[in-house]
């Protein structure tokens, strides 16, 4: 299949994509809830294209204040995971792992941040490993790292990466449900063109 | 402020007179061009992504520095500014990740900010102000009437420039 860029994407693909974003973040959740030691579940990832200011406003807006953790993918297919966070789900993890509640992003230290950074980084591996095992392609992450800002300015990163090709972002989010309620924290893959194919190839989704 | 506001997207531009005011959101990476004619009171904002378009996609030339100055400016001198008279003032090129370290686009910031800079330089525009780099997003407010521009972020105290 010659894809120049995601546009060409059909329904058959758009449902692949879904179902192993599904084993992935069903993972994820698992992984989150052993470490918590809380109910997670995680709802059926969308897959979506939109453009770079829809995709920022359905992430709840440019100026949102959230914690993104991003880890780089790279081997076969090449990408970025990025889990995003907002304070309500902060204060779930530093509740459990630190017994302690922020009520201002201000408030936050480094042992928060690192907090948050593994678990991010836990939710990011097992949601590659899941995909990794499924498809049988290999995948390698690189070390996370935390931003703490405004959300326009954390999808900076993949928008200037997928830039020079794309005038969309392609995402396979989900959202966590924690005791049965849902929070807002995003667990998003960006592949960019070609890794979509090779995924697509690797599934037998494309021809 | 209770002037008219403009948004301008990201890869966009947008101009306007006083009074209102342009803004533009969360600029992490992306770079807010803010070019003024105080004489006619002419302002417009663009949002930049890239430094440098490489022949891919025209379609967008607010998407990267380069052209993106230059047709603003054109723009601008189609509605009666006049490019001896013109300023800048910039915003923007954070690094928002600190051990982000793929090479190409850990310091896609920094060489936005260099490739504005180039791009105002060859049309000859003064650069007035900057709040550039740090690791932090950026909202930035552009007044039509008063030439100011003013940089709201996170955790940081807002400016005035």
């Amino acid at each position: 299949m010659d894809m120049k860029n995601y546009e060409k994407q059909d329904g058959m693909g758009y449902d692949a994509l879904r179902e192993i974003g599904s084993i992935g973040t069903g993972n994820a959740a698992t992984a989150l809830s052993a470490v918590l030691g809380r109910k997670i579940e995680m709802t059926l990832p969308e897959v979506k294209l939109v453009g770079f200011d829809k995709a920022i406003e359905e992430l709840g807006g440019p100026e949102k204040i959230v914690v993104g953790v991003l880890t780089e993918i790279s081997g076969e297919v090449n990408g970025i995971m990025l889990f995003l966070q907002n304070m309500e789900f902060i204060n779930i993890v530093l509740e459990t792992l630190l017994q302690k509640k922020i009520n201002d992003f201000q408030e936050i230290d480094s042992l928060d941040i690192s907090a948050m950074t593994e678990v991010g980084n836990i939710i990011i591996s097992s949601y590659v490993n899941a995909m990794s095992d499924l498809t049988g392609i290999k995948m390698q992450l690189s070390v996370p790292s935390i931003s703490m800002n405004m959300l326009g300015g954390i999808m900076n990163v993949p928008m200037t990466m997928y830039g020079y090709t794309m005038d969309k972002l392609m995402t396979i989010n989900g959202t966590f449900k924690c005791d049965d309620e849902e929070v807002y924290s995003r667990l998003l893959m960006l592949p960019d063109v070609e890794s979509l194919v090779y995924i697509m190839k690797k599934l037998g989704v494309a021809n | 402020m209770n002037n008219k506001q403009y948004v301008v997207g990201i890869a966009d531009m947008k101009m306007c007179r006083a009074p209102g005011v342009l803004v533009t959101y969360a600029l992490g990476s992306c770079i807010g061009i803010c070019l003024y004619d105080n004489v006619i009171k002419l302002a417009a904002m663009v949002h930049i992504m890239l430094p440098v378009a490489q022949g891919a996609d025209m379609n967008n030339v607010y998407k990267f520095a380069d052209t993106g100055v230059r047709e603003a400016v054109r723009k601008m001198t189609a509605f009666g500014a006049v490019k001896s008279r013109m300023t800048c003032k910039i915003a923007g090129g954070a690094k928002m990740f600190e051990t982000f370290n793929n090479a190409e686009w850990g310091n896609i910031g920094e060489r936005n900010i260099k490739s504005v800079k180039e791009a105002l330089r060859r049309e000859g525009i003064r650069l007035l102000k900057e709040d550039c780099g740090a690791n932090y997003a950026r909202t930035l407010y552009f007044d039509a009437a008063t030439g100011i521009a003013t940089v709201k972020a996170f955790g940081h105290p807002e400016s005035k420039m």
